[in-house]
């Protein structure tokens, strides 16, 4: 292909527009609106992995535009009405496929290896812990893309009908919906009775990755290699298509997607823990005497560790020898409804916590950090957010005001729910206060073994009830 | 007929009762608006490549009053779009209420009818898609504007999907049958 062909190429075919329209509306997306991929440790712009899983979610909708784009960039020479006049001609039918979809695809990779690129340049400067982990999740979005794309031409090329790239873009659409609704999850009841629904099998032929949760879980290796299974199959196919003449070459061009779908079928993973995996690298910690992060935040650490010792030190003075010892990140992966995990001896936060995201000042994070040693929450965790339970608040406002010797509301709430926590915590608070030291004491590390363990209600522990 | 061939009406019939049939029939799980609004998306999707002709020079020697034919087009395709779901869903597990069938039918073939005086049949569907593209990837509204923006993912009732819709409705039919399809 020589690069005149290729420049009047570009210049004549919707290459270049299909390049504009993937980067113009999928940074449109990404800026534009306030969602889950703009917040705390898991935004766009956070960390390598989070920026690679955000941008692959947009194809959701860019594969499909690439699938319509390429079926109308495949309709051209039937518009033209210039089919005949080209089989004629010497030159292999190949060639000329190639110089059709060498341009769009050449395009679609720039424009999503730019939007990669401007991801990358505020990543560089959030984060202190670089890493090519997420290279392989972003590549096969790019494949995706240029697969996509490739499929188009082929279909609008041997279906030429002015309904065919509509269709086809809608029917894209269709199916990457599909699998992130009800075809595409696998519906189930968790051991603390809440429904559930997690990606399948079949939901990884789409372009489209689950909603990022924390800021190391990445895609497990089978997952792209099944994923690049059936992209090289849907790439024939649609190469195939625009080579071939005869109906009959037609359907036997599509016998490449069809084993690239059994193939990546014995490939990909069955169960959602082996699709999205702890990066084990990710959640190394990185400590400072007994605080520790994972290597992911190990930014954050220096600031972090001053006000976890001072937290462990006041732990220490109000609780004797019941303290706990260290301060951890959370990295336990946590399915969705899922009831939280606690140890005595250590505390286990994370950087998305609300306490921890509410903590404006460095005093507020101690004593965030003080009320996730007292009490540290047992709703079942969503990836939408935790739940939000009066009594448990007022309990833990109780406890971190009894450590601290104020009662103030736990931040991290709405303002309207502080009123309500203060109102439920006072009279047990006074009640409290009234106690012998030695009592008081008896009573905060009964709560407390009743709230790490998750078995019970804490605060009428405090009130002066048995633990159930 | 000769209207109707000519809008390729048998092409977008097909697919219509094809994609409703399909999603109908996949989605059996628990009920989801959402899969209606794909086969309602799909419906209008197709029918909108017949709001162009095939030739528009031919268009004009036709000695027919184009205003009133172009906008009971747009009225008829909502119609069967809307009637074809209701239809397919009678056969038990239903996917949507017919107010909201109504109400997006309305929109979506609206903005069908505005892309097609903007761009031309062909072209038509780009704005339906970009909409619904958007509306499926946009976090859960809050505000009124972000309610108008994903007015096609509203619970039927909801006043600023409602209006948003009729609005779409009488601006892209009006503007198409003013208008016509762009040359």
């Amino acid at each position: 292909m020589s690069s005149r062909v290729s420049r009047i190429e570009f210049k004549r075919s919707i290459a270049l527009w299909a390049g504009v329209i993937v980067l113009a509306t999928a940074l449109a997306f990404l800026y534009l609106l306030n969602s889950a991929w703009s917040r705390g440790t898991t935004a766009w712009t956070a960390q390598w992995t989070s920026m690679a899983m955000w941008t692959r979610s947009l194809l959701f909708y860019l594969w499909p535009v690439a699938l319509g784009l390429g079926a109308l960039q495949g309709l051209r020479d039937h518009r033209s009405r210039i089919s005949e006049l080209l089989t004629s001609t010497p030159r292999p039918a190949w060639h000329r496929a190639a110089t059709v979809a060498g341009p769009t695809a050449i395009t679609l990779l720039a424009a999503f290896a730019l939007l990669v690129l401007v991801g990358a340049a505020q990543v560089i400067a959030n984060t202190e812990y670089p890493h090519l982990g997420w290279l392989p999740i972003s590549l096969v979005g790019a494949l995706f893309l240029i697969a996509g794309a490739v499929l188009g031409m082929g279909i609008g090329r041997a279906l030429p009908s002015v309904l065919t790239p509509p269709v086809v873009a809608m029917a894209g659409i269709t199916f990457t919906s599909l699998m992130q609704l009800s075809l595409g999850q696998t519906h189930t009841i968790t051991a603390s009775g809440i429904p559930i629904s997690e990606p399948n099998r079949l939901s990884l032929l789409s372009p489209a990755l689950r909603d990022v949760r924390d800021a190391f879980t990445t895609v497990s290796t089978s997952v792209h290699l099944g994923q690049v299974i059936w992209l090289l199959g849907m790439v024939a196919t649609g190469f195939a298509l625009l080579v071939v003449v005869t109906s009959r070459a037609k359907l036997i061009a599509l016998t490449p997607v069809v084993a690239g779908v059994l193939l990546s079928m014995a490939v990909l993973p069955t169960e959602p823990q082996r699709m999205y995996v702890l990066d084990e690298a990710a959640t190394e910690p990185v400590c400072d005497g007994p605080v520790c992060v994972t290597r992911t935040h190990q930014a954050r650490l220096a600031d972090f560790a001053v006000h976890g010792e001072e937290a462990l030190g006041l732990l220490a003075g109000a609780l004797g020898d019941q303290a706990p010892v260290s301060i951890r990140e959370n990295t336990v992966p946590t399915p969705d409804g899922s009831i939280p995990r606690w140890t005595a001896d250590t505390v286990l936060f994370g950087f998305d916590d609300d306490h921890i995201v509410a903590a404006q000042s460095g005093e507020e994070l101690t004593r965030a950090l003080i009320a996730k040693a007292m009490v540290p929450g047992c709703s079942p965790v969503f990836s939408s957010g935790g739940g939000f339970n009066l009594d448990e608040a007022a309990a833990q406002s109780i406890a971190t005001g009894w450590v601290l010797g104020d009662l103030t509301a736990t931040s991290g709430t709405a303002d309207v729910a502080n009123e309500r926590i203060l109102e439920q915590a006072l009279p047990v608070w006074e009640e409290l206060n009234a106690l012998p030291p030695s009592e008081q004491l008896a009573r905060i590390n009964a709560m407390r073994a009743v709230a790490t363990s998750c078995d019970g209600d804490a605060l009428s522990v405090l009130a002066g009830g048995a633990s159930r | 007929m000769l209207y109707a061939r000519s809008r390729q009406l048998t092409a977008s019939l097909a697919a219509v009762v094809i994609s409703a049939v399909v999603v109908w029939a996949i989605g059996r799980g628990p009920t989801d608006h959402r899969l209606a609004l794909l086969v309602l998306a799909t419906g209008t999707i197709a029918a909108s490549i017949g709001l162009g002709g095939q030739d528009h020079a031919l268009d004009r020697t036709a000695a027919i009053r184009w205003m009133p034919r172009r906008a009971m087009h747009v009225l008829l395709a909502g119609v069967v779009v809307g009637a074809v779901l209701l239809t397919v869903q009678t056969m038990g597990h239903e996917l949507a209420t017919v107010e909201f069938v109504v109400r997006n039918c309305a929109g979506l073939l609206g903005l069908a009818a505005l892309g097609a005086a903007i761009a031309g049949g062909q072209y038509a569907w780009t704005l339906p898609f970009a909409w619904l593209a958007f509306a499926f990837f946009a976090p859960p509204p809050t505000s009124v504007p972000m309610e108008v923006a994903t007015w096609m993912m509203l619970p039927p009732g909801t006043a600023a999907g409602t209006w948003t819709a009729v609005t779409l409705g009488v601006v892209g039919t009006t503007a198409y049958a003013v208008a016509g399809p762009r040359r």
